[in-house]
């Protein structure tokens, strides 16, 4: 069953779905350049923002009215854009490995990455 | 201009760039026109009503767009297949049948504009509906023209070389034509009507339009920064399952309030929650990828497009749809200005701003020079300057519109029930009307910027070779 | 070091995963598909056959699914003659294809979709705005025909282009709006005040 926002949460709605996608695209900036120059104080950064994130979530659905079933989207949001992030780098890590030895002595992260694997 | 150097997709290509971009100019002039009749309601009554100047402002935004992506693919044919296109009459034959078509119906939509309720008005003059008014025989001609280019494609890659980017490619072509026809029949049951025009509007624009710029975007990183073709194409095959993952159900988002069953609430809802984890993908591969390669351009303009193009695609798909996506608040915000909002980042974001990029890899080679030199003449100023107006033009008009649709959400939708009355009200409201102030400011912004942009593809590179 | 690509990274298993994700999704879909149709063909529950013009249709709050539905209700024949199912049909039919050929959408948003330069017309028929239900068919004929002169755009300077409509042809989209009111789109618009009802 839908239970429409009301009217004086509108503006919560609006402001807390866009930052979802912010805070969730600053979370997978941060993480990806934490892991990329090897600074875990940026990866202090990156849990912020999905902490902002994860309040964003909690906001959007109790004044969107995420009850009952509509409960596991705000589940599968705060889960997948934690994991997300995750999977994709170790999918860029993986990927990049098939460049050649002689290629990796020019790209000056590569080495580094791959030990990470 | 002499085009013998360029190979014949090629050559075609720069005919389909041409009309793109006089059909560009046409979409900002009566964008400006429908904008000023929002502030100025007897602007052209019963001569160019709104309907006429809105209906051309976003059909000659879709047929640059389409025309802008047959360009692309016809530029990157030969090299991509290692042969000389298949069809190169054909194409030309295809251009000329499309460009021709497209011709008599902006006149028709201009000069005739409306018929009687029968079917020769829907056969031959206005069909009727958003975004797919054209004519049924124009639908006919468009996909012949289709399948012309999708045979030239496929054929072409069938005699050369396939690869994983042109597999795709093709396979998404026959797609892009295939769900055109879901739009082409009449009924008068609205909502089966609305039900097969949102496959054709949302499957074309979140699906097929967004796997088509990814094979783009993998030609253009190859080219321009030199990535290895087999992660470019191991990422693209990502992409795909990422975006008709989500996007192919994301249709459910349409499907909230014209008569469909209520699983489509949760249906929409939950698959528009996960449309912007493509986008997060997108964001975490390119940080990478700066990381890992040294970004040597030789085509700052175009690069720079590409870097407007994923921060627009994320702002105008991503934060702009999710905002308000949920079946909760889009109860609210359907059919107000919000929807304007939303459709002015994400079409310029995600469309606009690569097909500007791909054309101005174009540029150099049909000068017949390798790129474009960091040490232009000028400086640069006109390319700069355009795609800082043409950004701030449309950033401004979507934000505009962001308030109107805000207040018109709440004074038209919430409050005023949606009734006639509720709808005048919100019109009327002044930060309804200052927001459409504010949207005209933005257009001139905007427009001054494609003015800049057309000055700076037809001269840049010249000075150096007189 | 481990320079083995893991089998869940390699070109073959991505190409094989979009190609089965993009395949589920679309037999889903089709899936889908099969299930709605019949429940939006006229003659079903939520989308009434096209002889519903011949009743009276209301739009009312429904506690059990906490939205405003329509409410068919006792006979009230579109400008006093009912009509069989074939011939309410070609009415219909015949008003649908004429908003389509004045291309109404280039203003108007029908079922929310469309241009947002001139109201909704999903609930038109039952707006407040035509005074009371008697007068009801005679001031939306006489708006259709000449809006320019019986504007009502509430101080908004916005007039309806004159689309020369002939009388014949504005019952048929009356009857069009009549019909499209009678869908039940799961609430929408929200809050809507119904002709006759307001407080």
């Amino acid at each position: 069953m839908l239970e429409p926002v009301e009217l004086k949460d509108f503006f919560i709605v609006f402001f807390s779905g866009a930052m979802v996608i912010m805070a969730g695209a600053l979370y997978s900036l941060l993480f990806a350049w934490s892991k990329l120059q090897s600074k875990p104080w940026l990866m202090v950064l990156a849990y912020l923002a999905y902490g902002i994130l994860f309040i964003a979530v909690l906001t959007l659905g109790s004044a969107a009215h995420l009850h009952g079933y509509w409960w596991w989207l705000v589940i599968a949001m705060l889960v997948g854009y934690l994991l997300a992030p995750h999977g994709i780098w170790k999918l860029c890590v993986a990927t990049h490995l098939i460049q050649k030895p002689t290629q990796t002595d020019d790209l000056p992260h590569s080495k580094k990455l791959q030990s990470k694997l | 201009m002499k085009l013998n150097h360029l190979n014949g997709g090629q050559q075609l290509a720069v005919k389909y760039y041409t009309v793109a971009i006089i059909l560009f100019v046409a979409q900002i002039i009566f964008g400006l026109l429908s904008g000023m009749q929002y502030l100025v309601p007897d602007l052209l009554l019963g001569v160019l009503d709104f309907n006429v100047t809105r209906t051309i402002h976003i059909n000659a935004m879709i047929v640059w767009m389409l025309y802008g992506f047959m360009g692309s693919v016809y530029w990157l044919l030969e090299e991509e297949s290692k042969t000389e296109i298949v069809g190169l009459k054909l194409g030309n034959i295809g251009f000329w049948l499309l460009t021709t078509a497209v011709t008599i119906v902006v006149l028709v939509f201009l000069l005739i504009q409306s018929g009687p309720g029968d079917d020769f008005t829907r056969w031959f003059i206005n069909e009727g509906r958003e975004y797919i008014e054209a004519p049924r025989w124009a639908d006919i001609g468009i996909v012949i023209c289709m399948l012309i280019f999708f045979y030239n494609a496929a054929a072409t890659f069938m005699k050369g070389t396939w690869s994983g980017i042109s597999g795709v490619l093709v396979l998404d072509l026959v797609a892009l034509a295939g769900i055109y026809i879901a739009g082409m029949f009449y009924t008068p049951n609205i909502s089966i009507d609305q039900y097969w025009w949102w496959w054709v509007i949302h499957l074309w624009v979140e699906a097929t339009w967004e796997v088509l710029v990814g094979c783009l975007m993998a030609w253009g990183l190859m080219k321009t920064l030199k990535v290895d073709r087999k992660i470019v194409t191991t990422w693209l095959y990502i992409e795909v399952a990422l975006m008709f993952g989500s996007g192919i159900l994301g249709l459910g988002h349409h499907y909230f309030w014209i008569g469909t069953p209520e699983y489509w609430l949760t249906i929409g809802g939950f698959f528009s929650a996960l449309e912007p984890i493509p986008l997060v993908a997108m964001v975490v591969h390119a940080v990478y990828d700066a990381g890992a390669r040294q970004m040597k351009g030789n085509n700052n303009p175009a690069l720079a497009w590409l870097i407007a193009h994923a921060f627009g695609n994320f702002f105008g798909a991503g934060v702009w749809g999710f905002m308000h996506t949920l079946p909760q608040i889009n109860l609210y915000t359907h059919g107000t200005q919000w929807s304007a909002s939303h459709g002015h980042l994400a079409f310029f974001g995600a469309y606009a701003t690569i097909i500007i990029a791909m054309i101005y890899i174009a540029v150099p080679y049909i000068r017949g020079q390798e790129g474009i030199g960091s040490n232009l003449p000028d400086g640069g100023w006109k390319w700069k300057w355009s795609l800082g107006l043409l950004n701030l033009g449309v950033v401004g008009m979507t934000i505009a519109l962001l308030i109107s649709g805000y207040e018109q959400s709440f004074i038209e939708r919430a409050v005023g029930g949606s009734t006639w009355y509720g709808y005048f009200a919100a019109q009327i409201h002044p930060w309804f009307v200052q927001g459409m102030e504010w949207r005209m400011i933005f257009g001139l912004v905007t427009a001054v910027g494609l003015v800049l942009l057309i000055w700076d593809l037809l001269t840049i590179g010249k000075q150096k070779q007189a | 070091m481990n320079n083995e690509m893991p089998w869940w990274a390699s070109e073959t298993f991505w190409k094989k995963t979009a190609i089965w994700v993009t395949a589920f999704m679309f037999v889903v879909l089709v899936i889908l598909t099969l299930d709605t149709i019949p429940q939006i063909t006229a003659g079903s529950e939520r989308v009434p056959a096209y002889a519903v013009i011949n009743k009276h249709i209301g739009y009312e709050f429904n506690d059990e699914r906490n939205m405003q539905v329509p409410v068919i209700g006792g006979d009230a024949p579109l400008f006093g003659k009912k009509l069989s199912e074939e011939d309410a049909e070609a009415l219909v039919s015949h008003g649908k294809k004429i908003t389509q050929g004045r291309n109404c959408m280039g203003c108007h948003t029908l079922l929310g979709n469309g241009s947002y330069f001139a109201p909704d017309l999903t609930k038109a028929w039952l707006d407040p705005g035509w005074s009371s239900e008697p007068e009801r068919e005679a001031l939306m004929i006489a708006f259709l025909m000449n809006p320019e002169e019986n504007a009502r755009s509430f101080g908004s300077g916005r007039v309806m282009p004159n689309l020369h409509i002939s009388e014949e042809e504005a019952k048929a989209v009356i009857a069009f709006l009549k019909w499209m009111s009678s869908i039940d789109t799961n609430g929408f618009p929200y809050n809507f005040t119904v002709i006759d009802k307001e407080s």
